[in-house]
């Protein structure tokens, strides 16, 4: 038998997971213990504040939710944002750190202020963007007068549809986190080597074929860090929506705030997180998966 | 492989360990309860009335949640200190804010918080809940006689008094003098119904109409304050939410009548179209600059006379909202009450701070102060003498004809359902008849899925 001795890297073991213990306590009970429990709520019938009892009712919970007209439709409305800001962020954001990237006077002024939309409360966000909606003296409006592309007759009530809700609110989205996929694929560019594209351009390759076949490739990793972060953030969408509408249809996570801590369904509004958490947790595997197979081939 | 399964074992070891099966507790709510939520009698809860001024409760400290941003109520609360030597920790939220607290305070079964701001639509989660303490046999029924019937009932629910009625609120009719003496009609005679309310906003609407001016601006973003108006319709009409065996039913008479009225209006182009996105302070910032000649809101006053935020100041009126046939005016009640949390551990000291809340004094500081009207009627006579606004009795006046939103404990969902359905008829998508019997089936179906379940 081999016999155990107790070595100094075993006493640094020891003492730096002693070390770790409190935080991980505390850890597992405000952030994994919350989790798990959310999900032994889902199977239960927990409505708080109507005196019902509360009882063990399987997965009834996921059966309403998944049956429900209003999940699918806040479902169909989330997808929608989410498709449409992280694609038209990623594109002007691209586009932003390319001009930004370049040598010109004031460019570091420039990259300063870039980050004040994205440094604004989100609240703020939606309380500036509300105002700029409003009918007859709101900004867009007065601006659409102006051009003469609505006459003056003509004074619709932008933010009176849930479902034209969500452009309007896409459009205040893409002011405020364009600049954030600046920041990221502008740091991702600085890393390209200067080599690779005077190499390039030895072959004669121009600002297209320079941009498609250096840049693109180059910044995978950067632009793919950045779709998965802007995907579960605009995917969580929900306090700008607030100011917008009190349609709670308009987003999943605003529905499930909704049901959790408006009409205290604890039970149904477990359900319903566990399974927008299990769907977004899809889309982002499916999603590294091909970007991984992409990167491979590259 | 091992080394996970490891670390997954700790895991689950800690957790048993530490006692948390995750699984919610048998009962739903904040304190201790039967099997319905509430004790029995609210008599069996050991507080007393006569019991609040005990030398005993001296030097104890409650806290209280609610609603001051500003901090104004302070002085106030020093007051009831040297009165009585309890000390009282203020924790001044924002309204939205409110609700949160109370309920996560309760959730936590927290014995931090013991007295609660209670909004009328509120009180039946208060009592099912088993949030707040039910004062229906500790406040003496003398005592409960002296608050005007509005505050009263939107502090109760089902017959439970959740509350101490705290101040008295509903909308009211606000016009523009100015734009009514323009448009040709008499300054001093508001709209008394809807019929009437229609026939001077097209007579407003076609003189002013070219001005960008509109006869009414209403707050019918889809939200509480569109169920609100419609309250206050439903009630013109004579309608009512609920039958007696809790059957919806505002998807006829009254409550039909009432939407279509709204419609009408709408549609009449007499109403500012920006009013589908508007919540009340919209509407009162649209009435200050002059753009609307009519609007119904909570008791304006100082802002509205003042020259820095308002256009028209000293150039409006306040009077009843408009009734139909039998009924002379309906409005939306906004009043609310404080209540005692269930959890709270200076119930006899919270309950002193109530008694004082509801006494002359502090009703009338907090009138003078922060211009909140009381709940206890003898102010109305004693306080007018020296309101040189007049607007005093004019509010009392529209607070006997308040109408209650139901304060059931699914109130919340069914004002989110029935919003949305309004908001749906008002943009002309589906008739009023087809929103208001969809709305109606889909409060009902949710009221029998939460108690057959």
């Amino acid at each position: 038998m081999k016999k155990f001795y107790i070595t100094q890297r075993h006493k640094d073991v020891g003492f730096a997971l002693l070390l770790i213990l409190p935080t991980v306590l505390v850890l597992l009970r405000i952030f994994v213990y919350p989790i798990y429990q959310s999900a032994v709520w889902s199977f239960f019938h927990y409505n708080l504040m109507d005196g019902s009892p509360v009882q063990f009712i399987g997965w009834q919970n996921y059966k309403d939710v998944l049956t429900s007209v209003a999940f699918w439709l806040a479902t169909q409305r989330t997808v929608y944002f989410t498709v449409l800001t992280v694609l038209f962020e990623l594109v002007l954001g691209f586009f932003s750190a390319l001009l930004l990237n370049q040598h010109f006077r004031g460019r570091t002024f420039f990259r300063a202020i870039i980050i004040i939309p994205w440094a604004l409360l989100t609240l703020v966000n939606g309380l500036l963007w509300d105002w700029i909606y409003q009918p007859g003296f709101g900004l867009f409006t007065v601006l659409l007068h102006g051009l003469h592309i609505l006459s003056p007759q003509q004074n619709p009530v932008w933010l009176a549809n849930s479902s034209s809700i969500m452009n309007f609110v896409s459009v205040a989205d893409i002011w405020k986190m364009t600049p954030f996929m600046t920041l990221i694929l502008l740091a991702g560019m600085q890393a390209i080597p200067e080599e690779l594209y005077e190499a390039v351009a030895i072959d004669g390759a121009g600002f297209w074929n320079k941009l498609i076949h250096v840049t693109i490739p180059q910044l995978m990793p950067s632009i793919l860090v950045a779709i998965v972060l802007r995907i579960m953030g605009a995917f969580r969408v929900y306090d700008i929506l607030t100011v917008f509408t009190g349609d709670p249809q308009t987003s999943i996570t605003y529905l499930t705030f909704n049901y959790a801590f408006r009409y205290f369904y604890l039970g149904k509004a477990s359900a319903m997180a566990w399974i927008s958490t299990i769907f977004i947790l899809i889309l982002i595997v499916i999603y590294i998966r091909v970007l991984k197979k992409n990167l491979d081939q590259a | 492989m091992k080394r996970h399964s490891v670390v997954a074992a700790g895991i689950v070891g800690l957790f048993l360990v530490s006692g948390c099966g995750g699984a919610p507790p048998t009962t739903s709510g904040g304190g201790n309860s039967d099997s319905n939520g509430q004790n029995a009698e609210g008599s069996s809860n050991g507080l007393s009335w006569s019991g609040t001024s005990d030398p005993s409760l001296k030097g104890q400290t409650i806290t209280v949640l609610w609603t001051d941003t500003n901090g104004i109520r302070g002085k106030l609360l020093k007051q009831f200190t040297k009165d009585t030597g309890i000390k009282v920790k203020e924790i001044g939220v924002d309204y939205n804010s409110v609700y949160n607290k109370v309920t996560t305070a309760a959730m936590a079964r927290s014995s931090d918080i013991d007295v609660v701001e209670m909004d009328t639509i509120w009180a039946g989660q208060y009592y099912k809940g088993n949030i707040a303490v039910d004062l229906t046999h500790v406040i003496p029924k003398d005592v409960q006689d002296k608050f005007t019937p509005s505050s009263l009932s939107a502090a109760s629910y089902d017959g439970h008094l959740m509350g101490i009625p705290w101040f008295s609120s509903s909308k009211h009719l606000f016009w523009n003098k100015e734009l009514f003496k323009e448009a040709g009609l008499d300054p001093n005679r508001p709209p008394k119904t809807y019929d009437e309310f229609l026939k001077d906003s097209k007579i407003i609407q076609s003189k002013l109409g070219g001005k960008g001016i509109y006869a009414s601006g209403w707050s019918w973003k889809q939200a509480e304050s569109l169920t609100c108006d419609y309250v206050g319709f439903l009630g013109a009409y004579g309608g009512a939410f609920f039958d007696k065996n809790n059957k919806p039913i505002f998807d006829t008479g009254g409550g039909l009548q009432g939407l279509k009225e709204m419609v009408t209006l709408m549609k009449s182009g007499t109403v500012d179209p920006a009013s589908l996105q508007w919540d009340e302070q919209d509407v009162a910032n649209a009435f200050m600059a002059g753009k609307i000649a009519m609007m119904s809101n909570w008791e304006e006053g100082d802002n509205l006379n003042d020259p820095k935020q308002s256009k028209i100041a000293g150039k409006w009126a306040v009077g009843l909202l408009p009734g139909e046939g039998q009924v002379t005016s309906a409005a939306c009640t906004g009043s609310e009450g404080l209540a005692i949390m269930k959890t709270s551990k200076h119930k006899e000291a919270a309950l002193a701070f109530l008694k004082w809340i509801a006494g002359d004094e502090y009703q009338t500081m907090e009138y003078k102060q922060e211009g909140q009207y009381p709940s206890v009627q003898a102010l109305y006579t004693k306080l007018s003498s020296s309101d040189k606004s007049g607007l005093l009795l004019k509010f009392d006046e529209q607070f006997k004809y308040g109408v209650n939103r139901p304060n059931a404990p699914g109130y919340v969902q069914w004002s989110d359902i029935i919003s949305a359905r309004l908001h749906d008829a008002l943009l002309g998508q589906g008739t009023p008849e087809y929103n208001l019997k969809v709305a109606a089936n889909e409060v009902q179906s949710q009221e029998a899925l939460s108690s057959s379940q």
